[in-house]
Parts: C-alpha cells; sequence; structure tokens
C-alpha cells in the first residue's frame, strides 16, 4: 500500500462538504471500501464556501483533476449553499475552458453521508478519466527565455 | 414608466450656442445647479486639444460654459469615479452607457447611492482613442491633428472640423478595416443608447439645434418637466418620422455591433495558445483590477499571498487574470478600461465580454442592464 501511494502519479484534490461528502468518504473508509489513492480529501464546511480562486489553485500546484462533494438538492446543512455552489461551478467550468483546462478535470457531485458507495465508485470513475487524459500539461508559464521571441502585438 | 420622446434645446441663448445639439443637456445640469437639486455636475471639460477629454466636476453653474459641447475621444469612465470619490455627493452625471451600466452595477452593490444621482445619458456610436484618432487623422485626413478644432460622427463617418473652417470625412468603416477607427470594445457594444439612465440625448432623429431626448424614468420625466416650467430649456414633441429615424439608426448600430461580436468573440477569437503568449506578457501591474470600475475591493484576492509566488517571473494566468475573470466576468459591461491600460497590451476586455456574453446566454443576465444582481449572488434555492 505504501509503495503504491509513492508510486501514484495522477493527483486528485477532493474538497468535501463536512456534512455529507466527507461523511460519505467516511462510510466508504469504515466499510473498507478501496477506492484509488490518488484523491487527497480536502474538508471544508460547506460546497458553498469554495471558492473558484481555490480551484484554481489547486490545477496552479498540479492537481491533475479537482473534485467537489456536496450535498443533494435540499439537503444542504445551511439551507442554500449546494445551490449557490452549483451555480458557481458552473462559471468555474467556463473559465478553465478559456485557459485551457478541460471540463473533464474538474468534477463536482452531490453525495450523501450514507453514500460511502457513491462515493467510491465516483472516486473510481473520476480517477480513471483523469488517468486516461494523463497528467495536465500547462503550457503556462514558459521561461523567460522563450518569452523574448514573443512580439508585441 | 412608459418611455417619452422629446425634442428640446436650451433657452440660455450662450448655452445653445455652445452646446451641442442646441445645449439642452448642460441647461439640464445648469437648472439642477441652480435649484440646489445637486451639489455638482460630473461632466468632461476639454482639456488642450480635443483629443483631450478631461472629467470634471462642477459646483457652480457659470463653469458650465467650459464642459459643453462633445468629445468622442474621450475613454472616460464615471462609475468608479463616483463610487471612489464622489459617493457623499448628490450628483448629475452624463453618462455614455458603458458609464450608466458600470454605475447600475455599483448600484446594486451599495457602492453608488442611487438616491443621489441623476444619471444623464448620452447615445454613443462608440469612442475613438487619443492617440488613434491623432494617427488616423495624419493618415486619413491628410492633416496635422493639432489643427483639428471639431470632430463628430455622424452618418458612419468621422467627421473633422479644421481650424480654417471646412470640413473632412471618412467613412467609419474604412477606418476600422484598416485597424483605426473605434475602440474595439465599442464596435462590439450594443447598448447605443442608455436606456439605464435617467434619460437619453442625442442628435439621432433631431433636427439640428435640437436635441433628441427619451425619458426613461419617473426622476427624468420630473426633471424635464421641471427644467421647462422653470424657463431653463424648450420643449416640443418629435415627428414619428423623427421617432422613427431615430430608431432606423438605432438598429444599424446594433446590427454593426453584432457582425463585429462575430468577429471578435468568435471568428478572430485567440485560441489558447494565443492566449498563453498574450497572460506571458503579462507584467502584474495590476492596471486592469485598479482601473475596473467594478473591482471594489478594500482587500483584493489577488495580493493574497497564497495566490503569489516569488519565483514567477509572469503570474500564473489561472491565479491571476482567473482570480479576477471569477469575481467579475459575467457582470462586465464591456467598458474596455482594462485593456485600455494595459501596459502589455493583453486584449482583456475581448475574453471579458466574452464570458459575460456566455454568462447572458446561460442566465439572462445582462452586466449593466438587468435590474438584479447576477445569479451568482442570489441566495435562491435553485
Amino acid at each position: 500500500m505504501v509503495k503504491e501511494m509513492s508510486d501514484e502519479k495522477t493527483k486528485i484534490l477532493g474538497f468535501c462538504c463536512n456534512w455529507c461528502c466527507y461523511g460519505g468518504a467516511d462510510t466508504a473508509g469504515t466499510a473498507r471500501m478501496q477506492y484509488p489513492p490518488n484523491v487527497r480529501i480536502l474538508r471544508v464546511m460547506c460546497s458553498g464556501r469554495i471558492n473558484p480562486s481555490m480551484v484554481f489553485k489547486a490545477f496552479k500546484e498540479g492537481a491533475d483533476g479537482v473534485f467537489v462533494g456536496g450535498c443533494h438538492r435540499g439537503d444542504c446543512h445551511y439551507d442554500a449553499g449546494n445551490y449557490k455552489w452549483n451555480r458557481r461551478a458552473e462559471l468555474i467550468k467556463d473559465i478553465l475552458l478559456e485557459f485551457g483546462i478541460p471540463e473533464e478535470r474538474f468534477r463536482f457531485e452531490w453525495i450523501s453521508a450514507s453514500e460511502g458507495e457513491k462515493f467510491q465508485k465516483t472516486m473510481e470513475e473520476f480517477t480513471k478519466t483523469i488517468e486516461s487524459m494523463g497528467p495536465l500539461q500547462r503550457t503556462f508559464p514558459i521561461c523567460s527565455v522563450k518569452q523574448q521571441g514573443i512580439k508585441a502585438k | 414608466m412608459e418611455t417619452q420622446f422629446l425634442l428640446a434645446k436650451a433657452k440660455d441663448k450662450e448655452l445653445a450656442k455652445r452646446g451641442e445639439c442646441g445645449g439642452a443637456i448642460s441647461a439640464l445640469f445648469k437648472y439642477l445647479l441652480d435649484q440646489g437639486l445637486v451639489d455638482g455636475v460630473l461632466n468632461l471639460r476639454q482639456g488642450v486639444d480635443i483629443y483631450d477629454g478631461i472629467p470634471t466636476l462642477v459646483e457652480d453653474s457659470e463653469d458650465l460654459m467650459e464642459t459643453c459641447g462633445s468629445l468622442h475621444c474621450a475613454p472616460t469612465m464615471f462609475g468608479d469615479l463616483i463610487s471612489n470619490y464622489l459617493s457623499d455627493m448628490r450628483l448629475a452625471v452624463s453618462v455614455k452607457p458603458c458609464d450608466a451600466m458600470a454605475i447600475r452595477e455599483l448600484e446594486k452593490r451599495h457602492q453608488i447611492n442611487e438616491d443621489n444621482l441623476f444619471k444623464i445619458g448620452l447615445n454613443c456610436g462608440g469612442v475613438v482613442m487619443p492617440l488613434i484618432a491623432q494617427k488616423m487623422i495624419d493618415i486619413f485626413y491628410e492633416v496635422d491633428p493639432d489643427d483639428v478644432v471639431k470632430e463628430e460622427i455622424d452618418k458612419g463617418k468621422f467627421i473633422i472640423k479644421l481650424k480654417d473652417g471646412s470640413h473632412k470625412s471618412v467613412e467609419i468603416d474604412e477606418l476600422e478595416d484598416q485597424g483605426f477607427g473605434r475602440r474595439i470594445n465599442c464596435q462590439r457594444c450594443e447598448l447605443k443608447v442608455p436606456r439605464n439612465a435617467d434619460l437619453a440625448g442625442g442628435n439621432w432623429g433631431a433636427e439640428p439645434g435640437w436635441t433628441f431626448i427619451e425619458v426613461l424614468t419617473d426622476k427624468g420625466k420630473k426633471l424635464v418637466k421641471d427644467a421647462k416650467k422653470s424657463g431653463y430649456i424648450e420643449v416640443k414633441i418629435p415627428s414619428e418620422k423623427a421617432i422613427g429615424m431615430r430608431e432606423k439608426i438605432e438598429n444599424v448600430m446594433i446590427k454593426l455591433a453584432h457582425k463585429f461580436q462575430d468577429k471578435y468573440l468568435e471568428e478572430n477569437y485567440p485560441d489558447t495558445e494565443n492566449w498563453d503568449e498574450y497572460w506571458n506578457r503579462c507584467i502584474k501591474c495590476y492596471a486592469c483590477r485598479d482601473a475596473c470600475a467594478l473591482c471594489f475591493c478594500k482587500e483584493c484576492d489577488l495580493e493574497k499571498d497564497f495566490y503569489n509566488d516569488e519565483n514567477e517571473v509572469v503570474p500564473d494566468p489561472l491565479t491571476f487574470q482567473g482570480i479576477r475573470m471569477s469575481h467579475a466576468c459575467f457582470s462586465c459591461v464591456n467598458c474596455g478600461q482594462c485593456e485600455d491600460v494595459c501596459p502589455m497590451e493583453i486584449p482583456l476586455a475581448v475574453i471579458f465580454h466574452k464570458m459575460q456574453k456566455r454568462y447572458r446566454d446561460k442566465t439572462g443576465f445582462i452586466a449593466g442592464v438587468s435590474e438584479e444582481l447576477p445569479p451568482l449572488y442570489s441566495p435562491e434555492k435553485s
């Protein structure tokens, strides 16, 4: 297992809502359901707390995929956080595209605390997708030497 | 309120002479100042030459004379001037459509108090950058730019008046084909009549010496009525033909704007590689943020340590422009300020405009025009 961890190439960051998806991951864990070790989970209090900046930062720092798990519609602990997140996520997708990051690398899902199996399946699926796409290769930043070749408009 | 069409001109002879199209707008400002309905008028004054439009706060109606007339080479923005420096004043402000759009977005965000403001709209076909104007006058008109005493945009032509009283004109289409003419964002702009102001004045459809005014709010209606009663302006009802002509001009302009939107936001839109090249030019001077009327936060995300990397020669576009886009692109009013101030000539307005258009298609929210805040700010469960 330790060897597997150090070998893994694909890096996925998972933002999980404290009240649902994080519990879902816990349920999967206690039930000993296996899911890929590529996912690093970050607990947030609500999917509505996640800024686009946090997703961008994850990609900047080398994540190959970003996953966000929130509560099912109507189940938000803070009433409407997941609806706000949903609207924000649509915008994030559009912005990522502009920077050459395909939308398949950014996924969000509604997973409740009891849905260990859904968490496991989602992680397997998402890891498979990201692995098939290979590591995220960003053309940016070009080093300063190359920059000299750029002509002004 | 049902919109109302009027023709108006100043009763004051000096204002009528020096003002554009009969000086109706200047007369309205004079009325507001004289009656003490506002503390000041925010307006444009001509600086050293016609390529120099300086935002000016007029507090004495005697000084209004120097702000008379129109300037087409002044890419200014009044929205953040008001929210940053004049928010405690009762103001009347002359707004072109993008000013009015920025002001509306700021009002919704409680950065400007709507009740303190008279927004006197000016129809706008676009603004020419001062430097570009001088260059094109030199190239296409073969005239020394310093000899030009007045410029005017009319019937698809950019017309200049010279010191000796003669006129020269060139088709704007021709200028723009060669990369001159109006700013690119102005070419794409589809709000030509600022219907988000209290009233909108202009020369389209007006007879010479009169300003065609579209009254849009109750505030505007009362202003025109009272100014007329107090003898500041003369008003008459335009003919059906004049109204039709104005509508026709507006529609032609909008159609042209759509053509330019297709050209700049679809056909000639930079691909990812081009964008990488553009982003690589960024020197992180923050000028785009500082010039943006909608960026009003006291604490800016862009300056947070965790989005910055000391070793970066150029900022990572994802955590620089990307963050700025996630904050502002859905509300972008396409005023072009970011692009104007960028020292590295990154075509920022193109990407922001494209994103707002996409957001509009998805949600129906039109920045600067819609009455409500963008759905992103909504507490609704939907």
